[in-house]
Order: C-alpha cells, then structure tokens, then sequence
C-alpha cells in the first residue's frame, strides 16, 4: 500500500507541472550579500523537517575566534506559514570523530518572528549548532554546521597521499614477489634440463 | 537572492517547431540508402590547423606541456577547494570546474573530439604516479598489467559513475562548494592511479572514468577523428605497432587497432599511434559530424544503456531547474518523512526520472519489433537504434551548458588572479544584476545558437533513426516510411520536451 502511495505521489509530482520558475535545492549553504547593505557576508541554510520549513543565518558568515557572532532561526510550517511560537534550544558540539560533551548555547524564545543566539568561540574549527523544540508532541533537531576561523584541510590530502602510497607499493610487493617467483620457476626448469 | 536566465523566447520557439515539422517530411518521403562512403577531409592540408595538428603527432613535447598545464590547474583547483574561500563564485575549484570547463568541456567535444582526455590531470598524474615517465614506454613491471576481468569489461562502471556524479552535482550540490570539488578531484586521482596500478592500459578511462566517456560516446558525434591516412597502408601492415607499441612509444593503451577503427568511443587521443607508427599513416581528419552515429559505430546493450544515460540525466538536470521539482521534491519528502537536504526523496525523484525516457525507448523499440518485416531481437533492436539518444542529449547538454558558460563566467579573470578567494565577499545582487545583464555573447546570438542545436540534433537522430532502420532491413526495396514512425515520435517528444525545459526561466548556479 506505501509503495502504491509513494508511485502515485511520485507519478502526481511528476504531471503536476503547472507553474514554472527555477529552484534551488533544499539544505546547501549559501553566502549572501545585500547591495546596498553594510552587514557583513551571512552564511545561510534552508531546509525541511517534518511540518517546518527552517531558515538558519550565521552572522558573519566567516566567523573569527574571540569575535562575537550570532544565530538567526526562522521556523515556520509549511502548510500556513505560520512561525513556530516556542522555545528553541541552541546547543554546540566539535564536528569531529571525538568530539567532546554537548555545550548548551542558550534557550530562545521568538522575537519578531525570530530566534536569536550569540555566541563566541574561543579556538578555531568546525563546530555543530543544534536548534531544538518540539512542536505537536514530536521533537525537532536540526544540526547546522559553522566554521570558527580559518580552514585546515590536510586531511583529504593526508588520506589521499596515504592511498596513494599505499596502493604503488602493494603493486610494487606484488610484482617483486610475481618477479621472484618466475625466477624461481625458471632456475628450477633449467634445473631439470 | 535567486536570479533566473531567461528561457528561449516563443519566436525562436517556433522557429524550431516549423523546421522539425520540414524535416520530418523529408524523411518520411526520402527513401535512405543501405550505405554509403563518408567524404573527409585530412587536417594536414588544412592551412594552419595542418601545421598545428602535425606539431601535435610529430613529437611528445607538445602535449607534455599541455599535460604540465592541465595538472598544474587541476592542483590549484585542489589547493583552492580546500583552503580556499566557500564562496563558490569566488573559489577558482568551483567556478573552474563546473562554469567553465564541465560547460565548456561538452561544447569541445564537438570541434575536437576527445582531446580532454589525452590531457586529463587525473589520467596523467596517475601515469607519472605509476609508470615513472613523461611520456616514453614504462617498464613493464610498473604496474600489475592484469588483464580488466571479463564482467567488468564494458561501460557499467562508467553509467554508475556518471549517475553518482549527477547525483553529487545536483543532489548533494558539489558544484556549489569548493571543498567537496576539491575531494571529489582527490577521489577522481585515487581510482585513476589504482585502475592503472592494478590493470593493463587504460582500462580507468575505457571502463569507468564518466567524464571520459561520456567525451567518448559524444565524440562519435565530433566533425574530427583520427584515422589512417591510407586504409590501404593499414590492411597490408603486419606488425600493427599502433597497437602493440614500440620500444619508445606506449602501445594503444585502450586496445584500438588503427586499421579496422571504425568509431572513436574509445580513443583517448593520446597520440602514442600517430607517434609510433612506422609509416607516418595516422591523422587526424575532418569529417561530417555524426558519421559514426549514422553509420559506422557498433551497437552493443551496454554502451546503449550509457547513450541512453546520458539522454535521461541530461533530462533530468532539466527538470532539477523548475520550482515544481522544489514543491513535489518538498511534498514527497515530508510523506515518506524525509528532511534535511531531502537526500532520500531527490534520490527517488532522480531514478524516476532517469528510467521515464528509458521505459519509453523501450515501448517505442517495441513497436518499432513488430512494424518492420524482420525477425530482430528486442536487445538487438535495442541497442542498435540508441544511436539516435546521442544527438538528442548532446544538443541539449550544450545548449543548457551555453547559458551558464555565457552568463555566469563573468568574473572568471577576478577568480583566476585571487584563485583561493581571499578576502573576498559573495556576489553582492547589483553584481548578481550585471552578470545577468551582460553576458559573453548577445541574447540573441545565445537564443539562435540554442534553437540552431536544437533543430541539428533532431535532424541528426533523424538520419540516425532512417539509416540504422534500414539497415536492419533486408533490403532498400522493402523500406516504408511507416517503419520509422514510433522513432520519429520519440525523437519529437524528447526533443519538444527538452525545447520546453529551454523556454523556462533557469536557476543562475553561482
């Protein structure tokens, strides 16, 4: 029955075509920059979840460590528009494979339609924001990243260069030891003769 | 702020309409012949291009100095994703990348065949990687030289490819962040490098790299190939140095013997015939665009299963530009409980629309079985008349990639002088304006250009549909028009379909 439910949505999704404009793609980062605005670059993510559509913009986009920076939430559902009117949660944690305990940045309430966050990071890297409420019994948690100060990417380098290494010289084991043995082979059949 | 190109204006629209209606006339009245001798022309003769395309086969030095300039290039590209700037149209690995050369790359398939790859960083790094040579003959125990396994050798590798980086692209948005290019061009030099540590030649480009065939199947669309000079010369040569190499000169490393080539897919342009071969009878020649895909180029279900890939992920690249992709992509994604990026319904909505255009290939393969007065096998039919997939994508891959190229390479010379984007701001929107508003070439020229490929593919897959039609036929005397109807309609509802897409406003990427 769910499959039938999921091929007629996806077959109603794909004769519904009525209205046309372009798109964008739900959930990328994005920087903007007004034209005639002094605000610095702001770093901005849209995304879906469940009944809501939540809009998060990072003040300033490129944020330096011992600056002062801030979240703006926008949550509003999707069937009215109407904004969500509770309490959001802000929490941070080290987007990294050992990361530390979970720091609540401050619990907001709206204001004008938005939730606001400050926040100042002392060392450089790349943390998880996690906006949380819940909203008609279920809980929401959204997970924005957010870069503090400059990137230090050696990592994919690291890791290809250690493919890379580890690959050529696997190849070149093998093929000594396939050298080797025809050698060995050959010795052994002149051997015979 | 999201600013939109304009479509194809309803003038040019029509414009198009009344030629695809003339051509379709004139192939259900004219009666095709079962073959017929292709004219060419040998580049050499050509004042200039003959000295250029000369310079190129006589020696290895010009192209190792491409080769140097296209791995510098793709390094800085690395070097910029990573530690550049996220701003994408101020980071030289996205705007390089996807503006320029991913737009730029289809467009010289056309003029040059499969060029990129005798250049491509990520073959050439893995060359100089594994093989320890500029350009000479390695030692044969460079690397493994297996021989690629039987199940493997086709282009499936390469369509699951081609699938994931269209996924990566326009699902997960790679064209838009830098670092996720630079990781992807990381990725690209590891299985490139393994490929050639572990297999014979270039078994990488021949079987799995996306880019290099799709180069390869639009290139039997290209108005230049490179061939014997003399067939004669071929057909009496006994030791085929184009094939197995000399002491100097790396032998075909896609396995192609000079003599018998009869398309393209798979030469990879690297010049190691043209420099070993004893008689000097390799060139490069012009010839009339198509002539493989009319004519010359053998059918097989693998390779009609990537033609016709491209057709549908070209559509679909096409329909991820309209808002009721958003809205359903939107709808669905809170059914089935998605959210986030919407990863899991994109990924749905993308194998549907790949198979929609492949299901109805397949109908109209069907009817077309049981219309002509032949005994042929579904697969047979298949793969014989997929050819006509090819014009269909290309044209439209070309005309969709003219309207990034000319609008959104505005810049590009910023971008090159300040490759990492330091200290850069995102386009503010009185600059998002100017782009829009100046392109590299005049509305109306892009708007002709647009409508000129259009009709040029149609008329190709045509021809493609006529000749392969009658081939399959026992004889030129048993020809109906009515044969070719059920292609005819596919080839008109693919091509009006993607007409469509280019009226409509279209995202600007960056």
């Amino acid at each position: 029955m769910r499959i039938i439910k999921i091929s007629l949505v996806i077959v109603l999704f794909l004769l519904g075509v009525v209205s046309v404009q372009a798109h964008h793609v739900l959930g990328r980062p994005s920087y903007s920059l007004g034209a005639d605005s002094n605000t610095p670059p702001s770093l901005q993510v849209e995304t879906q979840i469940g009944d809501f559509y939540v809009t998060y913009m990072a003040f300033p986009a490129f944020p330096k460590p011992n600056e002062q920076g801030r979240v703006n939430l926008y949550a509003s559902r999707i069937d009215n528009g109407l904004p969500f009117d509770g309490k959001v949660t802000f929490k941070v944690n080290d987007d990294s494979w050992f990361a530390g305990e979970e720091e609540i940045l401050g619990v907001q309430n709206i204001d004008d339609s938005v939730f606001r966050q400050g926040f100042i990071f002392q060392k450089e890297g790349d943390y998880i924001i996690t906006a949380e409420f819940e909203s008609g019994g279920e809980p929401y948690i959204i997970d924005f990243p957010l870069r503090i100060g400059e990137p230090a990417s050696v990592g994919p380098i690291g890791i290809t260069v250690a493919l890379l290494i580890i690959v050529l010289v696997s190849v070149n084991v093998l093929q000594r030891k396939k050298r080797f043995s025809l050698k060995a082979k050959r010795a052994r059949e002149e051997d015979q003769l | 702020m999201t600013m939109t190109h304009p479509g194809l204006p309803d003038l040019w629209l029509w414009f198009v309409v009344a030629l695809m209606l003339l051509a379709v006339i004139w192939v259900l009245v004219r009666i095709p012949a079962k073959s017929s001798e292709q004219g060419f022309i040998l580049i050499e003769r050509i004042p200039v291009l003959g000295q250029l395309a000369r310079l190129f086969s006589a020696s290895p030095w010009p192209l190792v100095i491409f080769k140097f300039i296209s791995v510098a290039l793709f390094l800085i590209v690395i070097a910029a994703g990573l530690w550049g700037t996220p701003i994408p149209e101020r980071n030289l690995a996205t705007t390089l990348t996807w503006t320029v050369w991913w737009a730029g790359l289809i467009i010289t398939v056309f003029f040059l065949g499969s060029a990129w790859c005798a250049v491509c960083p990520w073959d050439t790094i893995a060359s100089w990687l594994v093989k320890h040579r500029l350009w000479r003959r390695a030692d044969e125990a460079s690397g493994l030289g297996l021989k690629v396994p039987k199940a493997w050798r086709n282009v499936w590798p390469a369509l699951v490819m081609f699938i994931g980086l269209t996924w990566l692209e326009l699902g997960v948005g790679v064209t838009t962040n830098p670092y996720a290019t630079a990781v992807l061009s990381l990725v690209m030099i590891v299985m490139a490098t393994a490929y050639m540590a572990v297999f014979e030649g270039k078994a990488f480009c021949k079987h799995v790299c996306p880019v290099g065939r799709t180069v390869g199947f639009y290139g039997q669309l290209s108005m230049v190939e490179l061939r014997p000079r003399h067939q004669q010369t071929c057909t009496d040569c006994k030791t085929l140095e184009c094939y197995h190499g000399t002491d100097e000169v790396e032998p075909c490393p896609t396995h192609l013997v000079m003599g018998s080539l009869t398309q393209s897919t798979y030469c990879t342009s690297c010049s190691a015939c043209t420099m070993s071969c004893p008689h000097d009878n390799v060139g490069w020649r012009l010839r009339s665009p198509a002539a493989e895909a009319i004519q010359h180029a053998r059918p097989h279900w693998d390779e009609a299963w990537f033609m016709l890939g491209l057709l549908g992920l070209t559509t679909f690249h096409g329909i991820t530009m309209l808002e009721f992709w958003e809205q359903g992509l939107s709808s669905f994604g809170r059914f089935i409980g998605d959210s986030g990026q919407l990863i899991w319904s994109f990924s749905a909505g993308m194998l549907v629309v790949f198979f929609v255009p492949i299901l109805v290939y397949s109908l109209f393969i069907k009817l077309t079985q049981i219309l002509i007065p032949v005994e042929i096998g579904f697969k047979q039919l298949f793969a014989k008349l997929a050819f006509i997939a090819l014009p269909l994508a290309f044209v439209y891959h070309i005309a969709h990639n003219l309207n990034h190229l000319i609008r959104e390479s505005r810049g590009f010379t910023e971008v090159l002088l300040n490759p990492l984007g330091r200290g850069s701001l995102p386009l503010s929107s009185h600059e998002l304006h100017m782009r829009h508003m100046n392109p590299l070439i005049s509305e109306q020229l892009l708007y002709g250009l647009q409508a000129g490929l259009m009709i040029f593919g149609f008329w190709l897959a045509l021809q493609i549909l006529q000749r392969r039609t009658m081939e399959a036929l026992a004889n030129e005397a048993s020809w109906r028009a009515h044969y070719i109807l059920p292609g005819i309609t596919f080839i008109t509802g693919i091509t009006a379909y993607n007409l469509w897409l280019l009226v409509q406003p279209m995202i600007m990427r960056m």
